[in-house]
């Protein structure tokens, strides 16, 4: 067996120039393919750790049905009872009430149709980034049950500012007309439109007094340690409060968008892993088959002098395995280089990132490496190396010595 | 008995659809143990199809090829390798030799397919090589030798794991003259001192005036 190795690793180091060639389009393919990969792993991250942060949560929990038709109406009726179960929860970080309605918002020259959001300004900070995103004014305390915030673009809409009043207007859980007058504290800018146009928020008591919806609460958000949790978590929450009651959603179903976004590109990887791996097997088979069209007197010579046709099968498979372990070798190293690289600064895309945005995406992308993707492209140039020596290791054990040996 | 005894032996090739070529018409021969034979004929006279032949790397169209009490043209195809392995050492024109081997590799290239142990293997052709004179090569690729050299690194090769009968299709054929004969005195020593059988093919009087016996083919059949 190991002259056979000899043989085939010295035709490799024989044709420099070609064996170089050829390892270097493995290796970038690999590479490529590896950076790729992180590259959407990492903007993968960072849509549902922007979305999931911003506003949505992890996981929400409402009443059955609310997910689906957002009525005042589908409410919880015992938050506490909940909140004492997810508080035992180890892989729950924090969790917050908010009681979520559609209403009318009017200043003195405009209004606007939204989404009012009744929040506990203490524990929402700890599951969501909004309060982040306040760029003028304050985000609401406890205390600020006569305050508002409301997006920019909102703002602009609506031509009010900080300190100034509006009201809002819905009807309350009993049918009663709710209304009520705010004070602006705050305007937030998240770049995501529908959110800066089309959301105000308040605070979760006054919200109460308004809907009056007293110790109750439309949706519980919660923060997960690992976001990677949150279908699992989702499932352990169901058995552990098992209940038909409740609806308890990761976000996948919460953003089934954003899911089937991420599900898209995930496809379109697939697309990118096809054509580099023609690529690769284009380069690999280009190099063994001219390596063994012209060593056709050579394996002429060999079958004569009694070499097995399987023993010329290895030669050529052995090849071509090389070239496929080498090139990964380079290719890993390209990529995991080049991913750790990116990983620390970044990648700027801000001459895209108005568009970027609207997709919760950052300017900056980071890739991230996870070893079992990095894992799978490896072995899938190693088993195209193999696959693709098949023909020529096939034309070269079906030679006939005497036709071979007369080629020159 | 003979060593090789050739019944009535045909081979037409057929190229294109009705063009046929009958290389060898009716051959008739024997080869015994230690000959040193020369078959000879101007080009296109079938010597090389008949080594082919003899040499069990091609089937005949009809006829027998006997060796000693086995007919090799009923042995199956995937049964040939490991005959032509164990039974025949092979010579070609040029360009014998495994280019990604050494000289010692080469030569060893046989006996390792026979399964023979490493040490023995090395010392067998160290010492094979030695005596075709190539001592200070043996550690040097195809491509750092001459033609000449090739040639006797592909005889040692031939001769080193003790075959039967070693087939030489025109070994001398890309030599000069002098190395040609230099080539054939070395083969017939070996037959002489080993005892091994040679059945080698040319066209050039030198090399048949050097054979023990002498074959003339003429049109693929055996001239009287
Ligand atoms: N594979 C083949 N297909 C068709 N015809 C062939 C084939 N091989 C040989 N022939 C023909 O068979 C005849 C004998 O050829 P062969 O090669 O045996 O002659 P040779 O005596 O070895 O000639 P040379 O001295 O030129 O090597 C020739 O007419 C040749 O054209
Ligand atoms: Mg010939």
């Amino acid at each position: 067996m190991f002259t056979f190795i000899k043989i085939a690793w010295r035709n490799i180091i024989r044709n420099k120039k070609r064996s170089a060639i050829t390892l270097s389009a493995v290796g970038f393919g690999l590479g490529a393919l590896i950076f790729i990969r992180a590259f959407v792993d990492g903007a993968h991250q960072q849509m549902i750790e922007n979305y999931t942060s911003l506003v949505s949560g992890q996981i929400q929990i409402h009443a059955r049905g609310f997910h689906q038709k957002e009525q005042l109406e589908i409410y919880i009726t015992e938050p506490e009872k909940i909140s004492s179960s997810l508080k035992e929860n180890p892989y729950i970080q924090s969790f917050t009430y908010r009681i979520k309605a559609a209403g009318l918002v009017s200043s003195p020259e405009h209004s606007a149709g939204v989404y009012i959001l009744g929040i506990d300004p203490r524990h929402e900070k700890k599951v969501s980034t909004i309060y982040k995103k306040v760029k003028e004014g304050t985000f609401l305390t406890e205390s600020s049950d006569k305050g508002i915030i409301l997006g920019i673009r909102l703002a602009e809409n609506l031509n009010v500012g900080l300190d100034e009043k509006i009201v809002i207007m819905s009807q309350a859980l009993d049918g009663s007309i709710a209304a009520g007058a705010f004070h602006v504290k705050g305007l937030f800018d998240t770049g995501t439109e529908e959110i800066d146009k089309g959301v105000v928020i308040i605070t979760h008591k006054a919200a109460e007094e308004l809907f009056v919806m007293h110790d109750k609460t439309s949706e519980i958000a919660i923060r997960l340690k690992n976001v990677e949790d949150a279908q699992k978590v989702s499932t352990l929450i169901r058995q552990k409060l098992n209940s038909s009651e409740l609806e308890i959603l990761p976000w996948q179903e919460v953003s089934t968008v954003l899911e089937q976004w991420i599900e898209f590109d995930n496809g379109f990887i697939y697309l990118i892993v096809i054509v580099v791996m023609i690529v690769v097997a284009i380069g690999i088979l280009n190099t063994v088959l001219m390596g063994v069209l012209e060593r056709t007197r050579e394996f002429g010579i060999l079958l004569a002098l009694g070499t097995k046709r399987k023993q010329i099968l290895a030669m050529v498979a052995w090849e071509s395995l090389f070239l496929g372990v080498i090139g990964s070798l380079f290719g890993s190293l390209l990529g995991i280089l080049l991913t750790l690289q990116l990983g620390k600064t970044g990648i700027n895309l801000s001459m895209f990132s108005s568009a970027l945005t609207s997709f919760y995406m950052d300017p900056y992308i980071y890739p991230v490496s996870k070893t079992d993707h990095i894992i799978i492209s490896i072995a899938l140039v190693l088993v195209t190396s193999i696959l693709v020596s098949i023909y020529p290791a096939w034309h070269a054990a079906n030679l006939k010595p005497v036709e071979a040996i007369r080629s020159i | 008995m003979s060593l090789i005894k050739i019944n009535n032996l045909y081979k037409t090739y057929s190229s294109g659809k009705n063009i046929m070529t009958e290389a060898l018409g009716g051959v008739n021969l024997s080869i015994e143990k230690g000959d040193f034979t020369a078959i000879a004929g101007p080009s296109g006279s079938g010597k090389s199809t008949l080594l082919n032949l003899i040499g069990a790397l091609d089937s005949p169209t009809r006829g027998s090829i006997f060796y000693e009490n086995i007919d090799i043209t009923k042995i199956p195809l995937n049964k040939l390798a490991l005959f032509r392995l164990e039974e025949i050492g092979y010579v070609f024109q040029a360009y014998n030799l495994i280019n990604t081997l050494t000289a010692i590799e080469n030569v060893e290239y046989v006996m390792l397919l026979q399964g023979i142990s490493n040490q023995i293997r090395r010392k067998k052709s160290i010492e094979i090589l030695k005596r075709v004179g190539l001592e200070p090569y043996i550690h040097r690729f195809p491509n750092e030798m001459s033609g000449g050299q090739q040639q006797r690194v592909a005889v040692a090769r031939a001769i080193v794991a003790e075959p039967k009968v070693v087939m030489a299709d025109e070994p001398t054929a890309n030599l000069d003259s002098k190395t040609a004969e230099n080539l054939l005195d070395l083969m017939k020593e070996l037959n002489e001192e080993k005892g091994i059988t040679f059945v080698f093919s040319t066209h050039d009087q030198m090399i048949m005036s050097k054979a023990r016996k002498l074959i003339l083919l003429k049109d693929g059949k055996i001239a009287t």
